[in-house]
């Protein structure tokens, strides 16, 4: 495997509420330019861990690092101007406005803002082509049924062009084939250069995507590698997939 | 096939403008026909509350933060510019850009801790300051007590002191006021802060993914509605030409939400068509049945918003929206293009400032 510096690089986090803790000292990097996966079971403290690289909450013990720059501290809000972006596992489409209304005003934000309403819906035009949502542009985001509301996730966090991307579980209630749908455009946006991070359940997608799974468990890493690593490793076998099944038995 | 396009949008430009055109002229020659006071009364009455109620809407209707203190930033917008006038000499029209600015700092100052905080605590905090501000003036004798300030009463019009003895000059001023608020409303909508605030609206959390900072855009949000009321304030004090603490009581913060809510909070238009429906509607009630059954115009009126909330929670406009009747009068009376056309037009202008 290539080494180069990490774009993202997590050391020894730990989240603690209150008495419990969610996340135990988590250590993982993300590659530049690849597409990166966390799978386990419910619970398991991703999208804790997901929340607190992204800035939603602080870590209580443990240091993130973007490029070699400290990000620990850093506020949601002060993200995309770092060229990062998320999306949400519960939708938040920008309900009572349109489809394009909503990437317009993704538009206006982030490190490339867009100067005026022209530049901004020009921009966001050419977005919603790209995800397929082009034909649903004057539709009320409120509307449109869970998949394009996942389409439209994607969509607003593409429009403050990152370069690097955290996707919540952004497949979960899709059918098979909205999921390759998904899977496709996913491919797309990291061959157009952006390093793709990515919780998912439904293990066929990880399966396909990624070059790289963590797997958590109780809040503990407790594998790292190829799918085909993690999906061989006994422990990994007996936490997520079920004590005695085989590892071809995975739908979900 | 473009040709056909371009001559259809201009076709419809043209017809918007030109109704807007006899809608504006229809109120500007209002003043030349109608000559009774009382009804002139009551086109200024909308026209200071109908901007009142934009600049609440900007807050509650986009932003989503609910205040019910706008009669207290006017109140307040109204004090500072009589102080100003009064005991400084200051001229009325520098005064009412002053008792924006004081107005618009306040604000800001008091409710940036709120902001931090999300949920119902900001409505709270605007309840509480505008008691808390009427409290201070009626205690304070700096302010004149209860008993309030009057503007000095002189012989004559003076447009340079904004007195004035009869009501026409300050119905257009009136009027002009209420037009350039809109436009500056309208103007917000469209651009990178308006989006914000309708991001924030929405969701708070989506709004911090792409970028934008909550609690810097609603301080922005509330200097500005205020800053707005405090102009409402001054124009109060220039017509009315005596202020008293009354001013600020909690019922008149529930008046500059009406026409908002009964309109169509979410469109900037919405104050314009609440107000001129519901302002005219409570002096009518008020006018007709106040000596016979007193009370009655309130009941009447707290009808007519329950109504409006239970059938139509979207405001009049948010019906009119989807009905048929815009339908009727963007296809019949003029004639709008489909949306796709528009979109044609836009990108082969954009494309030709490229080339």
């Amino acid at each position: 495997m290539m080494e180069k510096t990490p774009i993202i690089e997590v050391q020894h986090i730990t989240k603690r509420f209150k008495g419990l803790t969610a996340v135990k000292d988590v250590s993982f990097t993300i590659r530049e330019g690849g597409i990166t996966g966390m799978i386990g079971p419910n619970g398991a403290g991703k999208s804790t861990t997901f929340n607190m690289i992204c800035g939603y909450y602080p870590p209580t013990e443990g240091k993130i690092f973007f490029r070699g720059q400290d990000i620990t501290n850093k506020k949601a809000h002060e993200y995309t101007n770092m060229k990062i972006a998320r999306t949400f596992q519960i939708m938040k489409p920008l309900k009572n406005l349109s489809v394009l209304e909503n990437v317009v005003a993704s538009c206006y934000f982030g490190h490339a803002a867009a100067k005026n309403n022209r530049e901004a819906r020009e921009r966001a035009m050419e977005i919603l082509q790209f995800t397929g949502l082009y034909e649903k542009r004057h539709v009320l985001s409120k509307d449109m049924g869970t998949p394009d509301q996942k389409r439209l996730e994607m969509a607003r966090a593409l429009a403050t062009k990152p370069e690097l991307l955290f996707l919540d579980e952004n497949m979960a209630g899709l059918n098979p084939a909205e999921t390759e749908d998904a899977i496709r455009l996913i491919r797309e946006i990291n061959a157009s250069g952006v390093t793709i991070f990515l919780i998912e359940h439904i293990m066929k997608a990880v399966v396909s995507l990624c070059e790289e799974v963590i797997v958590l468990h109780h809040g503990e890493k407790i594998a790292e590698g190829t799918p085909e690593q993690v999906m061989n490793d006994p422990y990994v076998m007996e936490v997520y997939l079920g004590k005695k099944e085989a590892p071809h038995a995975q739908s979900n | 096939m473009n040709e056909k396009y371009v001559k259809a949008v201009r076709r419809y430009h043209r017809n918007l403008t030109f109704a807007l055109g006899v809608i504006l002229l229809i109120f500007i020659l209002i003043p030349l026909f109608v000559k009774s006071p009382y009804i002139l009364n009551i086109f200024i009455l909308v026209f200071y509350m109908s901007t009142l109620s934009m600049a609440w809407n900007l807050l509650g209707g986009m932003t989503g933060q609910n205040s019910l203190g706008h009669a207290a930033y006017m109140g307040l917008g109204a004090y500072v510019s009589c102080m100003l006038i009064t005991k400084a000499h200051i001229n009325p029209w520098l005064s009412a850009l002053l008792c924006m600015v004081v107005v618009g700092l306040v604000a800001g100052v008091i409710f940036f801790p709120c902001f931090i905080l999300r949920g119902p605590y900001f409505t709270l905090v605007s309840i509480a300051f505008g008691e808390a501000l009427r409290q201070f003036i009626i205690n304070s004798t700096f302010f004149g007590r209860a008993s309030g300030i009057g503007l000095p009463f002189k012989k004559g019009n003076s447009f340079l002191d904004v007195r004035f003895t009869s009501k026409v000059p300050y119905y257009y001023i009136g009027f002009v006021m209420l037009i350039l608020v809109y436009l500056f409303m309208k103007k917000i909508e469209r651009s990178r802060m308006g989006y914000a605030l309708r991001t924030i609206r929405e969701d708070e959390d989506a709004a911090a993914a792409i970028g934008i900072n909550p609690i810097r855009y609603k301080v922005m949000a509330v200097v500005v509605s205020a800053m707005v009321a405090a102009l409402v304030g001054f124009f109060y004090a220039s017509y009315t030409r005596y202020i008293d603490p009354e001013l600020m009581v909690q019922a008149k913060s529930t008046e500059s939400v009406l026409p908002a809510v009964v309109g169509g909070a979410a469109y900037v238009e919405g104050p314009l068509v609440g107000g001129l429906i519901m302002i005219p509607l409570s002096e009518f009630l008020r006018a007709k049945y106040s000596a016979i059954l007193p009370g009655i115009n309130m009941l009447l009126y707290a009808i007519a918003l329950l109504a409006v909330i239970r059938f139509r929670p979207t405001g009049i406009l948010g019906w009119y929206m989807g009905s048929k009747v815009k339908n009727f009068v963007d296809t019949v009376i003029l004639k709008k293009p489909p949306v796709e056309w528009f979109e044609a037009v836009e990108q082969e202008r954009s494309g030709r400032k490229e080339a």
